[in-house]
C-alpha cells in the first residue's frame, strides 16, 4: 500500500497534465486563450480526480502496473473529450482528433522534461520545482512555436475534410497511444541511453506536426485544385452566355430592320396608334429577349472575386440544371472582402447549399442572391422558397438536420468560420413560404 | 402637409409624373404637395440638405446620369438626411437590381416608365403610400435600430422576444418568432436603454417582460413564445419582483 503523498503528487502529476492538455488545445484548435473558453475548466478536474482514484482501485485489486497505465490513458483521453465537446460544444471525432493531438503534444514535453529531470541529480523539492518551471518553459515555447508554424489553422483544416474525420481521427488515437507507450518504455531504458530516448521522442514529435501539416497541405491543394477546375467550367459557362447574346444580338438586328421599315411604312400611313403599338411592342421584345440576359451577365460580372465568382455561378448552374428558378443581384462591383477569400467560399458555399435543397422540396423552388458592396464592406442575402417543414430555431445545434440524424446543414461549419471575424455579422430569418440567411462583412462599424 | 420631392433628368416623364401626381392629389384632397421638382440629385440634395427630416416622399430615377450619384446612392443620402421617407423609383424595365434596393434602401415601390401606364401606376403608388402613411400614424410603433455593416435594421420591439450574448465577445443575438439577428453590441447597454419592458433573466439573457409565457423552475428554463431561454436565480426573483410576487 502507497502512502497518501504518493497519491497526492500523482494526482498532482495528472491535473498538471491536464493542464498542459488544455493550454495545447488551444493551439491545436487555433482558439484565443480566453477567460470565456476556461469557464468550464473547473469540471475538468473530475477527470484527474477519476482517474487517480481509478488508479488506486487498480492498485488495490493489484494490476500491472503497464495494463493500469494504459487504461487509465483511455479513461482520460474519453473524459477530456466528453469535456471538450460539453465546454466548447464542438462535435465528438473532432474534439477526440483534438485531444489525442493535445495528448501528443504533452507527452512529448513530458519527455523534456524527463530530460531536465535526468540533469538534476536526487529528488529534492527544489528540483521538482525546477522540473515544473522547465515544463512551462517547455510548454511556452512549443505553444509559441506552433502557432507561428500555424498549426492549429492546418490541424483544422485537416478536420474539416469531414468525409475522411474518423480516418484522421483513429489515426491521431493510435498516434497518441503509441506515444503512451514510449514514454512508458522510458522505464526500461538504462540511464546512459535516457538523452538519446528523449530526443528521439522529441523527434518523433516533430514528424508527427509535420504530418499533420503535411496532409492539411495536401487536402488544401487538393481543394484549390478543385476549385481551378471549377473557375475554368464556369468561364466557359459564362462565355457560352455571351456567345448567346452575341447570336441574340445578330436575330435581333435582322428583325430590328423589318420592324423599322414596318414602322416607316405606319409612319408614312400616319397611323399614329399602331405606330405606338408597335414602338411598346418592339421595347418589350428587346427587353425581353436581351435586356434580361444582359442585366444577368452584368450582375456576374460584378462579382470580381474569381474564385467567389467560380462558386456562385457553379450554384447558379446547378440550380438551373435541377429546375430551381434564381436570380442574382451585384449592384456594385465587389473586389475584395475583409474575409479570408477561402473562408468566404466556404460560408457561401454551405449557404447556397442549403437554399438548394431546402428550396427543392417545394413546389415552385426558387433561390435568391444578393451581393452589395458599400462603404468597404460587403453584404450577402441568399433567400430560398422553404416549405416551412423543421425548426428553425435548431438549425444551428451541431449535427441538426430536418431530415433526421447524420446529414447537418453545415450550420455548425459556417458559424466556427464566423467566429475568426468579429467583424461579421450574420441573421437569419424566416417566413411561412422563405428563409433568408444574411452575411455582412466589414464594412463601418 | 407631406413634401413630395421629384428627381429624374428626362424632364418629359418627370412633368408626367409631376402633372399626374398634382392630379390625383387635387382629386383626393388629400394634404400632400410636390416639394420640389429636381432634374438631377445635386438640386434635390439641395432641397433638403440642412432642414428637418421631411417624412417626404420621394420618387426617384434609378438611372441618374450623374458622376457621383446613382439612384441607389441617393436612395442612401435620403435616408440618412431623412430616415422616414418614403421611397418609389422610376425606371425602364429590366435595368434595376430590385431586390438590392428593395432590403437596403426599404423602398416603397417601383414605377416602371412605360409610355401608356406611367400615369396609373403613379396614381395606384400615391394611394398605396397614402394607405400606408395613414395606417402608421394610427398604429405608433416603437422601433429597434441596429446596424449591420453599413445597413440600418428596423425591428419593431414588440416583436423582440429576447437577446442573448453571443459566443463571440461584444456580439449580441437578438431572437424575434421568426428572426436571429447578430450585431454588435452588449446587453448592460441594451437593458439601459430597453428600460422596464425587459428583463434580465439571466447574465447572457435580456427578454421580454411581457411575452414570457412560463417558468421552468425544475430546468431552469423560460418559455417565451414557443422558444426557450436559459433563467438564473436573480433573473427567477427579478421576474416575480415585476409581476408582483405571480410566477
Amino acid at each position: 500500500m502507497m502512502s497518501l503523498t504518493y497519491w497526492l503528487l500523482s494526482f498532482w502529476d495528472t491535473l498538471a497534465g491536464h493542464m498542459i492538455v488544455v493550454f495545447y488545445l488551444f493551439v491545436v484548435m487555433n482558439e484565443r486563450v480566453t477567460l470565456r473558453r476556461l469557464k468550464k475548466a473547473p469540471a475538468l478536474l473530475l477527470s484527474p480526480l477519476a482517474a487517480t482514484a481509478l488508479a488506486f482501485a487498480m492498485s488495490l485489486v493489484g494490476m500491472e502496473d503497464r495494463a493500469k497505465y494504459t487504461i487509465i490513458s483511455c479513461v482520460i483521453l474519453l473524459l477530456c473529450t466528453l469535456w471538450l465537446t460539453w465546454a466548447w460544444r464542438i462535435c465528438f471525432w473532432r474534439a477526440f482528433s483534438a485531444v489525442c493531438m493535445a495528448g501528443i503534444l504533452q507527452t512529448s514535453t513530458s519527455a523534456v522534461v524527463q530530460v531536465i529531470f535526468s540533469l538534476i541529480p536526487g529528488y529534492s523539492f527544489l528540483s521538482y520545482i525546477t522540473a515544473y518551471l522547465g515544463l512551462a518553459l517547455a510548454c511556452r515555447f512549443v505553444f509559441n512555436l506552433l502557432n507561428k508554424l500555424r498549426f492549429g489553422v492546418y490541424f483544422n483544416l485537416l478536420l474539416e475534410d469531414k468525409a475522411n474525420l474518423r480516418q484522421t481521427t483513429a489515426l491521431l488515437f493510435w498516434l497518441e497511444m503509441s506515444m503512451d507507450m514510449f514514454l512508458m518504455l522510458a522505464g526500461g531504458v538504462e540511464e546512459d541511453y535516457m538523452t538519446l530516448y528523449s530526443v528521439l521522442v522529441v523527434v518523433l514529435e516533430a514528424l508527427m506536426v509535420w504530418m499533420v501539416v503535411y496532409l492539411a497541405r495536401r487536402f488544401d491543394d487538393q481543394r484549390k485544385l478543385q476549385v481551378q477546375r471549377d473557375t475554368i467550367a464556369q468561364q466557359q459557362l459564362y462565355e457560352q452566355k455571351l456567345e448567346e447574346i452575341r447570336r441574340e444580338v445578330r436575330a435581333f438586328r435582322h428583325d430590328y430592320k423589318n420592324l423599322l421599315a414596318g414602322l416607316a411604312q405606319q409612319a408614312g400611313e400616319g397611323d399614329l396608334d399602331a405606330l405606338c403599338a408597335a414602338l411598346s411592342r418592339l421595347d418589350a421584345d428587346f427587353d425581353r429577349r436581351l435586356g434580361e440576359k444582359i442585366q444577368a451577365s452584368t450582375q456576374i460580372g460584378n462579382l470580381r472575386i474569381p474564385q467567389v465568382r467560380s462558386l456562385l455561378l457553379g450554384k447558379l448552374a446547378h440550380m438551373g440544371e435541377k429546375g430551381v428558378e434564381y436570380r442574382l443581384e451585384a449592384l456594385y462591383p465587389i473586389e475584395s472582402v475583409e474575409m479570408d477569400v477561402w473562408d468566404l467560399v466556404r460560408c457561401l458555399g454551405i449557404l447556397a447549399d442549403n437554399a438548394e435543397e431546402a428550396a427543392l422540396e417545394t413546389e415552385r423552388p426558387w433561390v435568391e442572391i444578393i451581393v452589395l458592396a458599400q462603404g468597404g464592406g460587403a453584404y450577402f442575402r441568399i433567400a430560398n422558397s422553404w416549405n416551412g417543414k423543421g425548426e428553425p430555431d435548431k438549425f444551428w445545434e451541431e449535427g441538426y438536420s430536418s431530415k433526421g440524424p447524420g446529414r447537418g446543414t453545415g450550420l455548425d461549419s459556417y458559424r466556427n468560420i464566423l467566429k475568426k471575424y468579429p467583424q461579421t455579422v450574420s441573421s437569419t430569418s424566416w417566413s411561412s413560404g422563405a428563409f433568408m440567411q444574411e452575411l455582412t462583412i466589414g464594412g463601418r462599424p | 402637409m407631406i413634401g413630395i420631392f421629384l428627381c429624374d433628368d428626362d424632364n418629359g416623364v418627370r412633368l408626367r409624373i409631376q402633372a399626374a401626381l398634382e392630379r390625383k392629389i387635387f382629386i383626393e384632397g388629400w394634404d400632400m404637395a410636390v416639394a420640389c421638382s429636381a432634374d438631377g440629385p445635386r438640386s434635390l440634395l439641395k432641397a433638403i440638405e440642412g432642414k428637418e427630416p421631411e417624412h417626404g416622399i420621394y420618387f426617384l430615377d434609378v438611372d441618374l446620369k450623374d458622376e457621383n450619384w446613382d439612384g441607389f446612392l441617393l436612395g442612401k443620402e435620403i435616408r440618412r438626411l431623412d430616415p422616414h421617407a418614403v421611397l418609389v423609383y422610376i425606371t425602364g424595365y429590366g435595368d434595376l437590381a430590385y431586390k438590392t434596393f428593395q432590403y437596403h434602401l426599404e423602398a416603397f415601390d417601383y414605377i416602371v416608365k412605360d409610355q401608356d401606364l406611367l400615369e396609373g401606376a403613379v396614381c395606384r403608388c400615391l394611394e398605396d403610400v397614402w394607405m400606408r402613411l395613414a395606417e402608421e400614424k394610427r398604429v405608433r410603433e416603437e422601433i429597434f435600430t441596429l446596424r449591420a455593416g453599413d445597413v440600418l435594421r428596423h425591428i419593431p420591439v414588440k416583436d423582440i422576444l429576447f437577446f442573448e450574448s453571443a459566443s463571440v465577445s461584444h456580439h449580441v443575438l437578438l431572437h424575434t418568432a421568426n428572426s436571429w439577428v447578430d450585431f454588435l453590441g452588449s446587453l448592460n447597454e441594451l437593458e439601459k436603454q430597453l428600460g422596464e419592458r425587459f428583463i434580465r433573466v439571466h447574465r447572457s439573457y435580456l427578454a421580454a417582460a411581457d411575452k414570457i409565457d412560463e417558468v421552468d423552475l425544475k430546468r431552469g428554463v423560460l418559455r417565451i413564445r414557443g422558444r426557450e431561454c436559459p433563467v438564473s436565480r436573480a433573473g427567477k426573483a427579478l421576474i416575480r419582483q415585476k409581476r408582483g410576487g405571480v410566477l
